[in-house]
């Protein structure tokens, strides 16, 4: 076999089996939603059938509603607002766990990352359910919070049912998904490089800035990616505790599948949804090709 | 240098006390002496007593485990394989595929499997759900598995091509052991997201499949009891315990050295 | 590596040999909590078979699976609302009359509804209202009505209880608390009257704390909340719940003058069921005066049978939320399906409250 055409075999059958299974479970699927948007709901639920009286179900309806009411382009924005904040608050707080635990003894540093995913295998619900109790107005966080505002003549300021609550524990929940992407990437650093620089004279928010974080960046990406996409469509934390003004666009596809039985249109708002998402993703991956190749290549050598 | 090792201690310390905060109140409240999930009332062993008898929690709690570790393993194994794939060739396709499950709304990819098993005429049941938390758990593991090649020193396997190695053995030597670290993330997070999908799992449920999330979300309009917190903080331990199990049973396999 | 395969493939193979119930099945796809744990164990009992139970917390949840192929269920307990689209949809069997003998138990009044006339798909198993729920302690204090929906839409009471005041999630039930207030139908579809409804509403939501039907029972019980636009036997339970606390105050239902939602859920079987023979047989059985109180017992429900009155407690058989008079029978209404254009507009209507607009 010639190293090339092993070389393509090696191919097919690394991305085969993937690819097959994503096609038939997911692919297919998807298709058939999609296909749906341009359809007409069903009177009674689900979808009108596919052929009535000779004329295929097939019109535009649903997309057009979409462009010309425009809150619910108002609602995505500002779910688009809610996943960044989310993004940025997990990416701060996960970055230094995740150097920890890559910094750690060897011996420490399973332990340390099934700590930090361990609250996650407990029930997302009751998880949720305990930040009630933690930003309940008698609990000890929002009587402290209150005290001091009143100190300065303010009046109280409810801790839960508000956007506080919602990207508090929009933070919470996607958290893990930031630290083991970073993780897997810190670990691999090597303490030599930091070394050296500290040698030629380098502090330590040089030694972070110019040599850590750059060769973090696919970690920090895929964290980002990881945490940004699924945040966007999420429902069930506002559901529970968030406020009058705090419905995301993900509360307004559910109801297009259940209350309002829409599925066309619950399609049409999914699509641009999963439009939107892979094309910031897509964006950012570049914008980080770009900069992992100018910041990070040659002098470091061995990345 | 101390001192940047204790304000990153002190960091990280802040972060697991916010991971953990939640988590300690779950824990303590499955003893607590109330129905509701709301405040702290009195002590008491009750909650486990109830959960040792309902044979539906603990049903429930079973199936919720043993999907969990079959889509976790499947979804690595072909998540493994579409990151390194993702990597080395540049394939078109394969990218977009394996993001899409993790952008397109939940409730979306729900109905459209159940549409799709009711079409092959398809049973539904624990295998159904497994195939679909596989489904949406590849991408994640892909994702973690392609950041951690990034940047990976190709020059080492080439290397261990020249010296006579088959591509198998290349990567089960060579790649593997490196990217562990990658897989073995990718693999916490499946396992996680599988074990506490609501929405997809609804769906492609059948007529007897409950799982724990299925159980405990159909609570959520009464009470959440302790129950909940107790069935909970046993299913946080029993995980903890089989992966130490594992752990011990493939220290090879496991370690990144 | 070879021993974890090894673990797992036993685990598996564990999972799918566990013994195939030789048993009958009757397969309930319900409300968790919607029928007493011994009420079952007796079906189970007399009929010789095994009831599994899958829950649902929503109509729409029910009617989404239903709707894109799912079977394997035999009974169902749909709201009226959701039995019209399933009836419709041709999604229900016709009930065989003959093997329903204790049919007779139920109150005239809730047979032979518009949705389902002649009683040929559903039998009514269960109601409960949606009324005003409050914290007896506080609202005192406050001197604010509880007569009145006036206390949840008007800001002259509401800024008494700024952020302190809850309204159910559903479009649905809070529209209608909104018309009744405003003296038309819980069921009317004028869009005139829904642009009226809809201004009440976003008028007053800047003093509710959320649009809340999963947690605010427990809210409400704790003392978090003081009033509550909910469901009657929730607000019974959250009472129950403040009492087993030993909390200061009661939690009680407020009945509102202008009129409120009776929602009766019944029991149908799917078109697809497998066992309708024990599908009929568990309907008869809960149709017997005594199964059908014990649910009324343990969460406060109403109940269209009127056999199973003299098995319910007293406390509960006086609630007037739960037993409602004539006279505030008189002015509830079961809501009615609405069609897909209509659902469209009360959805654009319903985001932009949401929104903020």
């Amino acid at each position: 076999m010639t190293s090339r055409s092993s070389e393509r075999f090696g191919k097919w059958l690394v991305s085969a089996p993937p690819l097959a299974y994503l096609l038939f479970f997911f692919a297919i699927p998807t298709l058939i939603m999609v296909l749906a948007s341009f359809r007409t709901p069903g009177e009674f639920g689900g979808l009108s059938p596919l052929i009535e009286d000779g004329k295929l179900d097939f019109n535009l309806d649903s997309y057009v509603r979409f462009f010309t009411e425009s809150v619910y382009a108002q609602i995505f924005v500002k779910s688009v607002w809610y996943a960044l904040l989310t993004t940025l608050f997990c990416l701060l707080l996960a970055y230094p766990l995740a150097a920890l635990i890559a910094r750690s003894p060897k011996k420490y540093r399973d332990l340390l990352l099934l700590l930090v995913i361990l609250p996650f295998w407990s029930n997302f619900l009751i998880r949720v359910y305990a930040w009630m109790i933690i930003l309940g107005p008698n609990a000890a966080m929002a009587r402290v919070v209150n005290g001091v505002l009143a100190w300065f003549g303010h009046e109280p300021v409810p801790l839960l049912f508000s956007s506080f609550a919602v990207l508090v524990c929009l933070v919470y929940v996607h958290l893990p998904f930031m630290v083991l992407p970073l993780y897997a990437n810190l670990e691999k650093h090597d303490q030599a490089l930091l070394d050296a620089a500290q040698d030629l004279g380098a502090n330590g928010w040089q030694r972070f800035w110019r040599i850590t974080f750059p060769l973090s960046l696919p970690g920090v990406y895929a964290g980002a990616a990881l945490v940004f996409i699924p945040a966007l469509g999420i429902f069930a934390i506002p559901d529970i505790l968030g406020g009058p003004e705090d419905s995301l666009i993900g509360n307004v596809i559910k109801q297009q599948f259940l209350e309002t039985r829409d599925w066309p249109f619950g399609s049409v708002l999914s699509i641009v949804l999963t439009v939107a998402a892979l094309v910031l993703a897509g964006l950012a991956a570049w914008v980080g090709r770009s900069q992992l190749g100018t910041r990070s290549s040659g002098a470091l050598g061995r990345a | 240098m101390r001192r940047r090792r204790v304000a990153l201690c002190a960091a990280a310390a802040a972060g697991y006390a916010f991971l953990y905060v939640p988590l300690i109140i779950v824990v303590v409240y499955s003893f607590n002496n109330s129905r509701l999930n709301a405040e702290w009332v009195g002590f008491t062993l009750d909650w486990y007593d109830k959960l040792f008898h309902n044979q539906e929690m603990l049903a429930a709690a079973g199936n919720s485990l043993i999907i969990a570790l079959v889509a976790s393993l499947v979804s690595t194994v072909l998540g493994t394989m579409a990151g390194v794939a993702m990597y080395r060739y540049k394939t078109r396709l394969l990218p977009i595929l394996v993001l899409t499950p993790i952008a397109i709304p939940e409730i979306l990819m729900g109905v459209s499997l159940l549409i799709f098993f009711v079409l092959l005429n398809f049973t539904l049941g624990l295998a159904s759900v497994a195939l679909a938390h596989i489904a949406f758990c590849i991408g994640f593991v892909a994702i973690v598995v392609r950041a951690r090649l990034a940047g990976m020193d190709e020059s080492l396997t080439e290397a261990a091509r020249d010296c006579g190695a088959t591509p198998w053995e290349a990567f089960r030597y060579v790649t593997l052991p490196l990217i562990m670290p990658g897989v073995i993330a990718g693999a916490l997070m499946a396992f996680t997201l599988s074990i506490d999908d609501f929405v997809i799992t609804f769906f492609t449920a059948g007529a007897g499949t409950v799982t724990l999330p299925l159980q405990i979300y159909s609570m959520i309009k009464i009470a959440v009891t302790p129950e909940v917190n107790a069935v909970s903080t046993l299913l946080m331990l029993l995980t903890l315990a089989l992966i130490v199990i594992a752990s011990r049973l493939t220290p090879s396999l496991l370690r990144s050295d | 590596m070879k021993r974890l395969a090894l673990l797992l493939a036993s685990l598996l193979l564990a999972s799918v040999l566990s013994p195939a119930a030789a048993k009958d099945q009757l397969h309930l796809y319900n409300w968790n909590n919607y029928i007493a744990p011994e009420t079952v164990k007796r079906f189970e009992d007399s009929c010789k078979c095994e009831v599994v139970q899958t829950y649902y917390s929503d109509n729409e949840e029910l009617l989404a699976k239903l709707a894109a192929g799912a079977r394997g269920y035999d009974i169902l307990v749909p709201t009226s609302n959701a039995v019209q689209p399933l009836i419709k949809g041709g999604q229900l069997k016709q009930i065989d009359k003959a093997q329903l003998p204790n049919l007779k138990n139920i109150d005239p009044a809730y047979l032979n509804t518009p949705f389902d006339p002649g009683n040929k798909y559903s039998v009514p198993y269960a109601m409960s209202l949606t009324v005003i729920g409050y914290n007896d302690q506080k609202i005192k204090e406050l001197g604010l009505p509880t007569d009145t929906w006036a206390v949840v839409f008007e800001p002259k009471y509401l800024e008494k209880i700024k952020g302190r005041v809850t309204v159910l999630d559903s479009s649905s039930e809070l529209f209608a608390a909104a018309l009744k207030y405003l003296g038309y139908s819980a069921n009317d579809v004028d869009e005139a009257q829904w642009k009226q409804a809809a201004d009440l509403i976003k008028k007053a939501k800047p003093y509710w704390a959320a649009f809340n039907a999963s947690s605010y029972i427990k809210e409400l019980t704790v003392g978090n909340i003081w009033l509550v636009h909910g469901y009657s036997n929730d607000i019974f339970q959250a009472n129950l719940d403040a009492q087993a606390a030993k909390r200061p105050f009661h939690i009680l239902h407020g009945l509102p003058k202008e009129g409120a939602v009776l929602a009766v859920d019944n029991m149908v079987i799917h078109k697809d069921a497998p066992r309708p023979d024990l599908a009929h047989k568990f309907m008869n059985f809960m149709l017997e005066g005594k199964n059908s109180a014990e649910l009324t017992n343990l969460i406060g429900s109403g109940n269209p049978n009127m056999d199973a009155l003299q098995y319910i407690k007293p406390d509960i058989r006086k609630n007037p939320a739960i037993f409602p008079d004539k006279a505030m029978t008189s002015k509830l209404e079961q809501l009615k399906d609405l069609t897909t254009a209509q659902r469209r507009v009360r959805n654009r209507m319903w985001t932009e409250i949401k929104a903020g607009r």
